[in-house]
Parts: structure tokens; C-alpha cells; sequence
């Protein structure tokens, strides 16, 4: 196998020096010039209402401003799984924050002002705030034309309830499982919901020009796929595909919140309304905490059933997602669940129901880790606590139960190759594990916790990745690609694969931001999977650029294609050893020959990757036969966890983190993940604490409250462990890594309190307040 | 409307505010000055930082009216000479990641180093302490700012 | 994010001048320093005046003098001006400790320790500070200076008794002579900034006399007399801490909130004051 040259080394971002000096433009930087209008949304202030009456006529008046627009303006529906939400709501609305109007001025500062005097008279209906509550018999239904919404063939709507979708996942015999079992540990972990918190607002700016061309600027993980949801929700206005246009400049942030669509179709909408003016809509902090997706909660019911020697026999998950007012992308957050829910072991006989909830609180839907972080926490705590009942090491039994190659998935379909238990082995190893450790200081005491993880890509069987290549007069390669780079730096490593097939190095390489006119289609930046689709689509139009390469010097200069090679962005023979060819003297402007005619010309590649072995067509009432996932990364996690004793509060003194990413192809990037993964992890179960009152309002959408770790609040000690199993069909055997980092933090701290005091907590977050509470009812006792 | 007159990345620059005209918008929708960021508009985030005199001040929470007389600095100032060493520390070490977090901290690490041209560690992290980052996990960003640490 | 309030602004050169623009606004007007506390409350709309007073252009009110036995520290000082400060570092250690606390670096380069007392928020960090160390208040209008003691300053959850036409020139602190050990302990979710969530400041005398004082768990920042008359003299031993145990409770009246539950800060008030005053007695020994 020859040595690879750019692919896995750690270079330098591409996109480092523009992100450092200040000429990385992000959306809301770009200047739209004076007739730019600003618009300001009039939200909700009922989590569940009727809409009587809308008065804009004092707003109207206000010198400035343009136009008032409610929801009678656009009554289109949207959805990406399931088309259930509009973009202003219609008759009612389903939870405080939700879009009633919008007020358009001439300046920001205006439209604040003026959307203070619309006027919305509700009739108030019955609030449904808990999921379980949802799901009673008499429980008031959210939507009662849900029997009536357009999704897609794989989910499962039950009309005339408040349940979305239902994914059920029958394999094996259940009964016989748990009757074969030694043991049977049966318990419920409860997972509240959560916000992104990217940095970068959502910012939307919307234009239909005089030719009647819409065209939408945002910071967007999915620009195709918000063309693509503007197309149909506007559809009957006229517009189709080719009269859109979607421009996704620098992300400040994702991590979910900004795929699909939220309040992006805002600024698409109102725009035809605006015809030949810009109009610009900003979120604010408070509402990127309440009108944007949220992680949805999770009540999981998880019973469990293990011989003595450990073997898992059988696994019943329920699991009761809060999904929100409108569920059309967090419908496949509980259906990925339903799916993967039995974490990377072996169970032969297992049931999963994944229940999508309406509740009238804001909508979830992606947020990294897509569910897997939720049920992850049960899953993982509760192999310790088995562990613990059977006297078997966590660690041991974790790995006697790790799911190979040969085992199938909870669906059917087979596992792929993976490093699981080397991943085990080395976090294992590094942690010092079966070491117990001794605080020195008399107030605290340490504790290990351990933890498995692994996720998938939730994606349609048909989510693709293209990639135009070209080459410039100097050699230097411009790719084209909408997948975005949202952080992960997936610029600099689609770079690095065109670098590594076309001998450019990574630098002589710009990778932009995409433009729906410009460049070809990308599904959307989500699953972290576009390292491997991407990834294999930028592959593969190197690789057309370089069969068009050795094809012309073949037909230009006689040398045999097949002995062609390209090193130092030169083409080489190895039948010649003192030839050479720069290819900065032909990319553009062909090669000469001696009759003064010049043969080729520019040099521009393309690929495309879609995986064509990915279906859902399985059973509906037992998810088998379908293959809805294209691979698992899979990983493993450890942490030293010091607690003080009277105050709760705990300190992560180390944690290490392995995962195999079938080949880094850029390792401090994979490193960038791993860190940059455990602590949003651990914010998540340490410090974030989302409260709502009990109308539904939420009542810390600030960072004032809702507390995002500084750098004061990190591990001392992160160590990254990166395990490389070869992916067969991914770019140089690379397999995605995004979400995957943050999943194991959750149950490695409940682990790890339990290891040190006993207390096991089964809800999070898990704050020095409640460990501090707990300890003192503990001695109480 | 009055008129106010500053040093903007060592330009002298007038122009006419109204009272309520925040320093960050002016900067930004006014004067062009786009790397200063709003990420909370409250002050928790540090995304909209920039050198006040020499000092590090949230601009979302300074009226433009009250730099009058006054001398800022953003990240544009600092990289029209070229990069700065703690920049290119930070780009050296792949220390950010969607970078939208990043004029804030080399506004951070740049009155630090100013004013303490050899912090520990512990230093490193109290002055980066007020600026918010969701991608890094800051372990990177703390190592930059370190190594450029016994330098001048 | 625009500010959909409008106001004027003047910045007068001299106090004389700030006098004359409150008595003619009264409460319509606002004194604008730091500006961390009055900009956030305009833009969400919890303040609304119609002049906005900025007194940073008034070079003596951002001095630190030590005039006599007492430091004067002037209406424009910030939080980072006091951290820089080798006399408040040395002389006041307990304002120091709990400067060093407050916010960040950005907000602590603007905020000032003036602002923070007329804010009156029940969790601020200078609370505990000034009134172990018998602060006054020095308040000026047109007709003449007034001196508060701090302990009269605070009338409620962002009250002072200041009347709409008075200016906070300075606070007076007086200085400690006796030997002396500080221990400033606040409660916060996290290392990263926070509000306190409960905090205890501790002055140790090594004539073994005792100042302490509570902020956020209670409508006001609050010495404990009560606490002082029980360790006053008295050679600490852990029955004498438990003792004290018993008044913090009563003491102190927490509320439960979205940042913690009553619960929670009388068990950490408990644990702060243990952790706090053995920390003070060792260091009286050194």
C-alpha cells in the first residue's frame, strides 16, 4: 500500500486564515446595500391557542414601515420528513414563540418597534406539556389533521392521537429472552430537552428580484435541501427549482439547528411578498432558544434481561419522545432511535417502540447525536448497574456483549467492520482501568466511568453527494461542493482527498462555500456523514480529472495512460523515469504539439455518490428487511471523576475518548471533534438546565441562565485515542465523526457517581445541586 | 444625531449617531467593521468584543456616543499589518473551527499579551474566561494563546 | 440588536454639572458609568429614561485614594481597576477576592463597584465586602453631601434609599489597623462567570473578632450579628461551627428560583462558612 501523502496528516485548516483575520464573511455580514428591509417576527405568547384576531393597523401606521404579514398571507405547508407546519401559523398556534406575523421596515430598529403594536386576540385551549400526558385517552389533540399530512413511506402516523409516528423494531422472541434471563433490570431514565447554542444566530436574508428570482441567503448546514423545501412550500406561487436559489456563507455553528428548515422559510416567503427589496430577519438569542429546534426529551422505558455469565438475551426499549408542536424533522430522530436503540451489542431477541410526541413546546429535530446521546444515557447506566448486580466488570461486560461483524442489527441487516473492541481496549488501558483511585483531598472522592458509543447517519435511502473539480492556470484546484463546512472542517479535508489523488497540496486547494446555481447537490451536512459521502463524491471527480489528465498525454504525447502517475503537481511515467510534466502547463491551455495544434484544454472533473444500497422497505410492524442505515461508527469512553462530598460539585480530571474512524484523514481535526464533542457532551448533563414554567414559557433563554461551559469549565485532561478499521466503501476507508463525541458524556458521569458514591442518578442534568441533595438524603438515611 | 469622532484601527473616522445607537451596530452596519460578532447582545458571550483603549469591552453593551474622543480596535485592525503572532498561533494550531467565536478571543488574547506578555496557564484561561465557544472545547485556543507566551 | 428606546445623552465635564441635570430630571434621568447594567436593561425594554447622565468624563470620580484611614473609591472605578489596585489589594483584600469574582474580563473592564451597589441586586458580589468593611456611601446633590452607612443603603431587591435627584460620587472605606484575614466564597453553577447563587464574606481579626456578611439569600446583602456575637473571642472549634450552622439558617432566607432552591444555598451558605473561616484562622496564623 504506497505511503499517503496529504491523506491523514494534520494540516492546517484551508479555511484557518480567513476565520483568524476577520475576512470570513458569515450571513448576517454580508451587505446588502439601502434597500435591504429588516423584518421582526410577532410570536406567541400561548402554547396552545386559537388565533381570533390579528389587528396590524397600529403597525401599519408606523412611519418606516413597509408591510405587516400574518399567516393568511402564506398559507403553505413545510416539512422535510412530514409536511405539518406552516409558515405562519394558520387557524392556531402550538407553542409560545411559534411565527404569527411579521412586521417589514426599512430598518431594524422600526420593525422592533412596530411588531410591539400587533395586536393578537387567542382563545386559549387546553396545553399539552408532558408527552405521557400526550398519549392519555382523553388528551387534547394537537393535530387533529394528522391523518391528513404528506410523509414519507417510513413513518407511521397514528391519526387522531397525538402520536406523530411509531417505530417498532420486533426481532427474535421477546418472551422466550426474558425467560432465559438470569436477570431482568427494569427502569426508567428521563432526558430533558436542549438547545444548540451555536454561537452565529440563524440569519436569513430573502430576495425576488424584478425577474421574479428568488434567491435566499442563511447560515444553513443544508442549502439543497432548503432550495428544495422553499421549491414546494412556494410551488404555488410558480416558483420551481430553477427560480430558486439558496447561498450558504461561513456557518458560525450548527450542530443540527441549522438543517432543514426553520425560520429560513421565513425570509423566502415574506420575500415575495417584497418584490426587488432584500429582506433581512435575524434571530435573537432568546428566540434561538425557543423558536428554533431543540433536542427533544426522552421519557425511555428500558428493560433489560442478561444471563449470569452476562450475555445479553433480550432488550425492551420504549422510548416517549417530546417532540414538539410540529415534528417533521424530529419524527426521524425518534425513528433513527427506534432503529439503533439497542447500542452496539449483541441482542437476539429485542423490541424497540419509538413513540414521536406532539406536545405543545417548541418543535424538536436535529441536534447532534439525533437521539443516540438520549438513549444512550439509559442504555449505558444500565449495563453498569447489571454489571454491578451480576459482580462482572463494567468494562468486561461490555465487551463479551460488543457487537461484531457477524452480528445483525436490531433491523437484520449486518453490522459493518469496526475496531469496538480495540476501542475498549485502548480507553480501557489509558484510564487505568480496575485502578481504583484514592483523593488526596479529604473533601472529594474519584470515581470511573465507562461508556460505549455508536450512531449512524439517519439519512434517506437516497441522500447523495456531487462535486465539481477545476483546475486554474497556476495548478491550483477549485472544488465545488454544498456540503457545508459547519466547523468540522470539511473543506480542508475534501481538500485533502483531491489533494491526495491530483498530487496539489491541501493549500494550493479552495474549497467554497456553496451556491445552489454553482455548485452541485449535497443532501444536506448532517449524520456526519460527509467526510464519506462527500468525501467519496470529491474522490471520485479527482479521480475523473486524472483519467482526463493521463488520457490527453496519452493522446497528446504517446506515453501509456497506464503508466502515468502524478507527483509534485506533475505528470510522471514510470516507463520514463526523466519526463515529466507540470500540469500547470496544460490544465488550462492544452498541450502543444509539434504541429502547433493544441490538444485538451481546461481539465474539470465531477462524482457522484449516492449509496445505492440503502433501502427502507422492511415490515412495518418489525423495521426487518429494510438496510436504512449505511454504516455505524462506533467507539468507546472512559472518565475520572472528582466529586466534593458537600457541595456536589464535580471536576472531570480526565476522560479519554477512542473512536474508530476507518482513517483519519485529517487527525487534528478528528482531535478538533473528540474535544470540542466531550464538552458539549458534558455541558449537556452538567450545566445546561432548560426550564420551562408550567404554561409552557421557557424561562432561561440566555446565557445568563442557561449555563454554556468557559474555558474554566473543561476536563483537565482530554485524551483522543484514534482507531482506524478501514470503512471498504469510504474515501481512503474513512467513516464520518461529528456527532459521535459527545454521546458517552451523560452515562459516563452517572457511572462514574456511581462508582464513587453509590447514588445512581437516572435523570438528567446531573448538577452539584442535585449530587450535592442526593448525598445529604443518602446520609439521611 | 450627533457627531463623534474616534480612532478606528488607527484612522480617525467621524460620523453622526443617535443616542441609542449601539457601538457594535455602528461598527458593523456603519463603519464596516464586520469581525466584532452579536452572540447574546447581553454581554455573556464575549463574541462581540473589541479594544477599548487597550481594554477588552463587550461593544453590545457601549453606545457609540460614548467613544467619542476614544481609540478602538478590532480584529481588521490587527490584520492589516499582517497577522499577529497570536494569530498566527491560533491559525497555526487549527485552534478554531467555525470561526465565528474567533474575533473575540484574539481580542481577549490580545489585551492579554499586551498587558502580560508572559501569562501561566491559569492567566491564559481567566482572560479567555468571558468569551464562549461551542465548537473547540477551547483546549486548543488555550494552548495558542500559551505558546505565544514568552514572546514578544 | 437596535435599541427601540429613545433618550438624549449628555456628558458633563464637571459634578456640579450632574447635580443641576438630575435635580431638573429626577428619575426620568440615568447615571451611565460602565454601562453593563443600564445598556442591558434599555435594550430589554426595563428602563426607559429620557436622559442618559455619562459620567465618564469626570476624571476625578475614577480615582482609588487612600485619604486618612479610609479609601475613597470614586462613582467610575471598575472591577478590573480594583483588581489592579496594590491598596485595595493589601488594605481591603475582601473587596479584592470578591472583584476578582465578578463576570469576566470584558465586563469587568467596564462595570464598576459603584454601579453594582446602585443596581442593588440581592446577589451582588460587592455586597458582602462593603459591609463587613463599614462602608459609606457618599451621596451629593445640590444641596449638600449626604454619608450612608452601607448597612442603610440597600431598602430592598434593587432599592437603595438614593432620592432620583442624588449622585453617587463615592463609596468611603474605611481601612482595617488590626491584622486580618478575608475569605469571599461564592456559590455559581459553574467556575465560568455566574451570579451568586449565595455568598459569604468573611473579614478574621487576630484579636479573634469576626465581620461576616451574606449577599442572595435574602431580599438585601446582610451582616450577621448574630453570627459575629456567637465566634467573637471564642477559639473555633467545630462544636462552635456547628453552633453557627444552626444561626446561618436562621439567618438567611433563600428563595428557590430557576438558578437553585433554597435548599441547596442554606446547605452551601453551611459549607462556605465552615470552609471559609477555617481558612481565615489558618492564614491569622502564618
Amino acid at each position: 500500500m504506497e505511503e499517503l501523502k496529504f491523506v491523514g496528516k494534520s494540516v492546517t485548516r484551508i479555511d484557518g486564515k480567513e476565520k483568524i483575520s476577520g475576512a470570513a464573511v458569515f450571513a448576517d455580514d454580508i451587505d446588502f446595500g439601502p434597500t435591504l428591509l429588516f423584518a421582526q417576527i410577532v410570536e406567541s405568547t400561548k402554547a396552545h391557542a386559537l388565533i381570533k384576531k390579528i389587528d396590524t393597523s397600529e403597525a401599519e401606521k408606523i412611519e418606516g414601515v413597509v408591510a405587516v404579514f400574518t399567516g393568511k398571507d402564506f398559507p403553505f405547508k413545510f416539512g422535510l420528513y412530514m409536511k405539518d407546519r406552516f409558515v405562519f401559523a394558520q387557524d392556531r398556534v402550538r407553542f409560545i414563540g411559534e411565527q404569527v406575523a411579521a412586521v417589514v421596515a426599512r430598518d431594524a430598529k422600526t420593525a422592533k418597534l412596530a411588531a410591539k403594536f400587533v395586536k393578537v386576540e387567542y382563545e386559549e385551549l387546553p396545553e399539552v406539556l408532558d408527552q405521557m400526558k400526550a398519549i392519555e385517552p382523553n388528551a387534547t389533540i394537537l393535530h387533529p389533521e394528522l391523518g391528513d399530512y404528506p410523509h414519507v413511506p417510513w413513518f407511521f402516523p397514528k391519526a387522531n392521537t397525538n402520536i406523530a409516528h411509531h417505530r417498532k423494531t420486533r426481532k427474535g422472541n421477546l418472551d422466550k429472552g426474558f425467560a432465559d434471563a438470569d436477570y431482568v433490570l427494569e427502569d426508567t431514565y428521563f432526558v430533558p430537552r436542549y438547545a444548540h447554542c451555536a454561537i452565529e444566530f440563524h440569519s436569513a436574508i430573502g430576495k425576488v428580484d424584478y425577474s421574479g428570482r428568488l434567491t435566499v441567503w442563511a447560515s444553513s448546514q443544508s442549502p439543497n435541501t432548503q432550495r428544495n423545501l422553499f421549491a414546494e412550500a412556494l410551488s404555488s406561487l410558480g416558483f420551481t427549482h430553477k427560480d430558486v436559489r439558496v447561498i450558504a456563507p461561513y456557518v458560525g455553528g450548527g450542530f443540527g439547528g441549522k438543517a432543514g428548515v426553520t425560520m429560513e422559510i421565513l425570509a423566502a416567503a415574506l420575500a415575495t411578498k417584497l418584490k426587488g427589496s432584500p429582506v433581512k430577519i435575524l434571530w435573537s438569542r432568546e428566540q434561538e432558544f425557543y423558536n428554533t429546534y431543540q433536542r427533544l426529551g426522552v421519557i425511555a422505558k428500558l428493560k433489560i434481561g442478561v444471563k449470569n455469565d452476562g450475555t445479553i438475551t433480550a432488550l425492551d426499549h420504549q422510548l416517549y419522545w417530546d417532540a414538539g408542536a410540529y415534528v417533521e424533522y424530529g419524527a426521524n430522530v425518534v425513528n433513527s432511535v427506534g432503529l439503533s436503540a439497542t447500542g452496539p451489542y449483541r441482542v437476539p431477541n429485542l423490541s424497540i417502540d419509538s413513540y414521536c410526541i406532539y406536545t405543545n413546546l417548541p418543535p424538536g429535530g436535529a441536534y447532534r447525536g439525533f437521539g443516540y446521546s438520549e438513549f444512550l444515557f439509559g442504555l449505558e447506566s444500565h449495563m453498569n448497574r447489571i454489571a454491578k448486580h451480576l459482580g462482572i466488570d463494567p468494562v468486561e461486560l461490555r465487551k463479551k456483549n460488543a457487537i461484531t461483524i457477524d452480528d445483525t442489527l436490531a433491523y437484520g441487516a449486518h453490522m459493518n467492520p469496526n475496531g469496538l473492541q480495540e476501542c475498549i481496549d485502548k480507553v480501557a488501558k489509558e484510564i487505568e482501568w480496575g485502578k481504583k483511585e484514592i483523593s488526596k483531598n479529604p473533601n472529594t472522592v474519584l470515581g470511573k466511568g465507562f461508556s460505549l458509543l455508536w450512531k449512524a447517519p439517519a439519512m434517506p435511502p437516497n441522500a447523495s453527494s456531487s462535486a465539481f473539480l477545476k483546475f486554474n492556470e497556476d495548478a491550483s484546484l477549485n472544488i465545488l461542493i454544498s456540503g457545508m463546512d459547519i466547523g468540522q472542517g470539511l473543506l480542508t479535508v475534501m481538500a485533502q482527498v483531491a489533494a491526495e489523488v491530483l498530487s496539489i497540496p491541501p493549500h494550493k486547494i479552495r474549497v467554497e462555500t456553496p451556491d445552489t446555481d454553482r455548485n452541485p447537490y449535497e443532501w444536506q451536512t448532517v449524520g456526519s456523514h460527509v467526510t464519506w459521502g462527500c468525501g467519496n463524491a470529491v474522490k471520485k471527480a479527482a479521480i475523473d480529472a486524472r483519467d482526463q489528465i493521463f488520457e490527453l498525454v496519452e493522446r497528446a504525447l504517446g506515453l501509456p495512460a497506464n503508466m502515468l502517475f502524478l507527483e509534485d503537481e506533475k505528470v510522471k511515467c514510470k516507463t520514463k523515469p526523466e519526463w515529466e510534466l507540470p500540469l500547470k502547463s496544460f490544465v488550462i491551455n492544452g498541450i502543444m504539439k509539434e504541429d502547433g495544434t493544441f490538444k485538451g484544454g481546461p481539465i474539470n472533473g465531477r462524482g457522484t455518490f449516492m449509496p445505492e444500497f440503502t433501502s427502507t422497505n422492511a415490515d412495518p410492524e418489525t423495521s426487518q428487511g429494510g438496510h436504512p442505515n449505511v454504516h455505524y461508527t462506533v467507539g468507546a469512553a472512559a472518565m475520572l471523576l472528582e466529586i466534593d462530598k458537600e457541595t456536589g460539585k464535580m471536576k472531570v480530571l480526565k476522560v479519554v475518548e477512542a473512536l474508530d474512524v476507518g482513517k483519519a484523514i485529517n487527525p487534528d481535526l478528528v482531535k478538533g471533534q473528540i474535544v470540542g464533542g466531550i464538552v458539549q457532551g458534558l455541558a449537556t448533563v452538567l450545566y445546561e438546565d432548560m426550564r420551562f414554567d408550567n404554561r409552557g414559557k421557557m424561562l432561561n433563554p440566555n446565557f445568563t441562565d442557561y449555563k454554556l461551559p468557559t474555558c474554566l469549565d473543561i476536563p483537565d485532561e482530554i485524551v483522543s485515542i484514534i482507531v482506524e478499521v478501514a470503512q471498504p466503501d469510504g474515501p481512503y476507508g474513512a467513516r464520518g465523526v461529528g456527532e459521535h463525541t459527545m454521546l458517552p458524556a451523560a452515562p459516563m458521569i452517572a457511572n462514574a457517581i456511581d462508582d464513587a458514591l453509590g447514588i445512581r442518578m437516572k435523570s438528567m442534568p446531573i448538577t452539584a445541586e442535585k449530587v450535592a441533595m442526593a448525598i445529604l438524603n443518602q446520609k439521611e438515611k | 444625531m450627533e457627531k463623534i469622532t474616534f480612532k478606528l484601527n488607527n484612522e480617525t473616522r467621524s460620523i453622526e449617531v443617535d443616542p441609542g445607537e449601539v457601538l457594535l451596530d455602528v461598527l458593523r452596519d456603519k463603519l464596516g467593521m464586520k469581525s466584532p460578532k452579536c452572540g447574546c447582545d447581553r454581554g455573556d458571550c464575549g463574541a462581540c468584543s473589541v479594544l477599548l483603549d487597550g481594554k477588552g469591552v463587550r461593544s453590545c453593551l457601549i453606545l457609540a456616543i460614548e467613544v467619542n474622543g476614544h481609540e478602538i480596535i478590532t480584529v481588521e485592525g490587527l490584520s492589516t499589518l499582517g497577522l499577529s503572532p497570536v494569530q498566527e498561533a491560533f491559525n497555526n494550531n487549527n485552534s478554531f473551527q467555525c470561526g465565528f467565536c474567533a474575533p473575540g478571543f484574539i481580542i481577549s488574547a490580545t489585551e492579554l499579551l499586551n498587558e502580560n506578555p508572559n501569562p501561566s496557564k491559569e492567566e491564559v484561561k481567566e482572560a479567555l474566561a468571558g468569551n464562549l465557544c461551542r465548537c473547540t472545547g477551547y483546549v486548543p485556543i488555550i494552548e495558542a494563546v500559551c505558546s505565544c507566551s514568552h514572546k514578544d | 440588536m437596535p435599541i427601540t428606546h429613545d433618550f438624549k445623552y449628555q456628558k458633563p465635564e464637571t459634578i456640579s454639572k450632574v447635580l443641576k441635570l438630575l435635580a431638573a430630571n429626577g428619575d426620568k434621568a440615568r447615571i451611565l458609568a460602565g454601562g453593563t447594567d443600564l445598556v442591558v436593561k434599555i435594550k430589554e425594554g426595563l428602563e426607559s429614561p429620557d436622559l442618559v447622565i455619562d459620567i465618564k468624563g469626570i476624571e476625578k470620580l475614577g480615582k482609588i485614594v487612600k485619604k486618612e484611614n479610609a479609601v475613597h473609591i470614586g462613582a467610575n472605578v471598575t472591577f478590573t481597576d480594583l483588581i489592579n489596585s496594590k491598596l485595595i489589594r493589601t488594605k481591603l483584600p475582601l473587596i479584592w477576592e470578591a472583584a476578582k469574582t465578578v463576570a469576566s474580563v470584558g465586563t469587568r473592564n467596564r462595570a464598576t463597584i459603584v454601579g453594582n451597589i446602585c443596581s442593588a441586586v440581592p446577589s451582588l458580589d460587592s455586597g458582602p465586602a462593603l459591609l463587613n468593611y463599614n462602608t459609606l456611601v457618599c451621596l451629593t446633590n445640590l444641596k449638600g453631601e449626604r454619608l450612608v452607612p452601607i448597612y442603610q443603603w440597600f431598602t430592598g431587591p434593587k432599592k437603595t434609599l438614593r432620592d432620583p435627584d442624588e449622585f453617587v460620587e463615592k463609596i468611603i472605606v474605611p481601612i482595617p489597623q488590626e491584622k486580618n484575614a478575608v475569605y469571599y466564597g461564592k456559590l455559581g453553577r459553574y467556575s465560568g462567570e455566574d451570579l451568586a447563587q449565595a455568598g459569604i464574606g468573611i473579614i478574621g481579626f487576630a484579636d479573634k473578632t469576626f465581620r461576616i456578611a451574606f449577599c442572595a439569600v435574602g431580599p438585601i446583602p446582610k451582616k450577621s450579628i448574630k453570627l459575629e456575637e456567637l465566634l467573637n473571642g471564642q477559639e473555633i472549634n467545630d462544636e462552635l461551627i456547628e453552633k453557627a450552622k444552626a444561626i446561618i439558617e436562621e439567618e438567611i432566607s433563600p428563595i428557590t428560583d430557576i438558578r437553585s432552591t433554597r435548599e441547596y444555598r442554606t446547605h452551601m451558605m453551611k459549607v462556605m462558612f465552615e470552609r471559609g473561616i477555617k481558612q481565615v484562622i489558618a492564614e491569622l496564623k502564618k
